[in-house]
């Protein structure tokens, strides 16, 4: 087992988080080892395997609250050579706007 | 003038500190399913730093091993040969270059950015059933022409860094503005001189220019990476800059937004943890 880890309901738990130590089933059985990035594949098959609850890595100490503003300066400074209205640097503008959404934790409609 | 001719270039090239012979066999090997394991196991184990950092690396959460791994043979059996190959790789080119030798360069700032960018590639090469190790290590290495430029001609390699900050841009146009050649040149010339793969060699030579004609797939993969890498600002590095992204390595991606969206999280999760035994 490693670090602060938080005993989180199924229901509650993403894809991308991770597993903070070994589940196993009933039998004793491993199902997956600790330090494993959940997918949502796995999640099914836990479901499957009745388990409700997992042990989840929690982020080291809180990260300090999102300030937007400092967020978008320093994203529009790493881009600071792609020009929004170059549609012919359409690649770039797609990436730019990926990692912002990434890291201003917008919603991202499918 | 600071100008270097090819056979200085050369010169360089020949006056870096070798790699151990072991890994110099793994890199030129690295597309052959058919070389003795067991012999390779036996000759890097000898090779104590190299085995620990190698270990660690097999026993961080990135390969998800249910069993702690204590020899190189026993991570040759859970993980294979090619991964394990490849992390042997990692260590030691990791290790084998001096630090601080060239003012205004930041050695750290360079190998977190390689480091992120094998990360990346491993993670977008699974996605498209490319050779994740491969990709790894075409990462890792893509950039390592800088730190052969930095290594062998560091009073130059400073002037280039005292130009890029007053004109910006990139590295590239900064090198050639110097020194005539750029790190793409040494790079491909350290991958004569240590006898890289031709995949690994193209993956290099290309990086920057995957659209051109036979630049092949590990080099978009690679290109992408590298964008990517610099956009998630993991270097720590002040002046980051993306640099534009080639619409064809992009469009041979063919990833969705929420694929792209994992693929930084999972990029940033193996990057902390690798750049943490690599770096120690």
């Amino acid at each position: 087992m490693s670090g602060p880890f938080h005993l989180t309901p199924l229901a509650e738990i993403r894809p991308g988080m991770v597993l903070s130590d070994v589940v196993r089933d009933g039998k004793g059985n491993v199902l997956l080892a600790h330090g494993v990035v959940l997918t949502e594949s796995m999640l099914a098959s836990l479901a499957r395997h009745g388990i409700d609850m997992l042990p989840i890595v929690q982020a080291e100490p809180a990260p300090p609250p999102l300030d937007p503003v400092a967020v978008q300066g320093r994203l529009d400074h790493i881009f600071r050579k792609h020009d929004r209205d170059d549609l012919g640097d359409w690649a770039t503008g797609i990436l730019r706007r990926y990692v912002e959404d990434y890291r201003l934790q917008r919603e991202v409609s499918q | 003038m600071n100008r270097l001719t090819p056979e200085q270039l050369a010169a360089g090239v020949q006056d870096l500190p070798s790699l151990p012979a072991v890994v110099m066999e793994l890199l030129s090997s690295i597309e052959q399913e058919d070389i003795d394991i067991s012999v390779l196991a036996k000759k890097v184990s000898y090779d104590q730093a190299l085995t620990a950092k190698t270990l660690r690396l097999a026993n961080s959460s990135t390969y998800g091993l249910q069993v702690k791994v204590t020899t190189i043979q026993q991570a040759i059996t859970f993980l294979g040969f090619q991964t394990t190959r490849n992390l042997i790789t990692a260590a030691a080119i990791t290790g084998c270059f001096p630090s601080g030798r060239c003012a205004g360069f930041h050695d750290k700032g360079f190998w977190r950015h390689s480091i992120a960018t094998a990360a990346c590639a491993r993670a977008l090469a699974r996605r498209m059933r490319f050779n994740q190790d491969i990709a790894f290590t075409a990462g890792l290495l893509h950039d390592i022409g800088r730190l052969v430029l930095v290594t062998g001609h560091p009073d130059a390699y400073t002037q280039v860094v005292a130009w890029h900050a007053q004109h910006g841009g990139d590295w590239q146009d900064a090198e050639q503005a110097i020194l005539g050649i750029d790190h793409v040149d040494a790079g491909v010339a350290l991958a004569d001189h240590w006898n890289f793969s031709s995949t690994m060699r193209q993956a290099i030579a290309y990086h920057h220019a995957p659209d051109v004609h036979g630049a092949g797939f590990l080099a978009a993969i690679v290109h992408v990476a590298n964008a990517i890498v610099h956009a998630l600002d993991l270097a720590g590095e002040d002046d980051e800059l993306v640099p534009r992204v080639s619409s064809v390595a992009w469009d041979a991606m063919v990833l969705n937004e929420e694929a792209y969206l994992h693929l930084f999280r999972e990029t940033e999760l193996q990057f902390g943890e690798m750049s943490t035994i690599l770096m120690a």
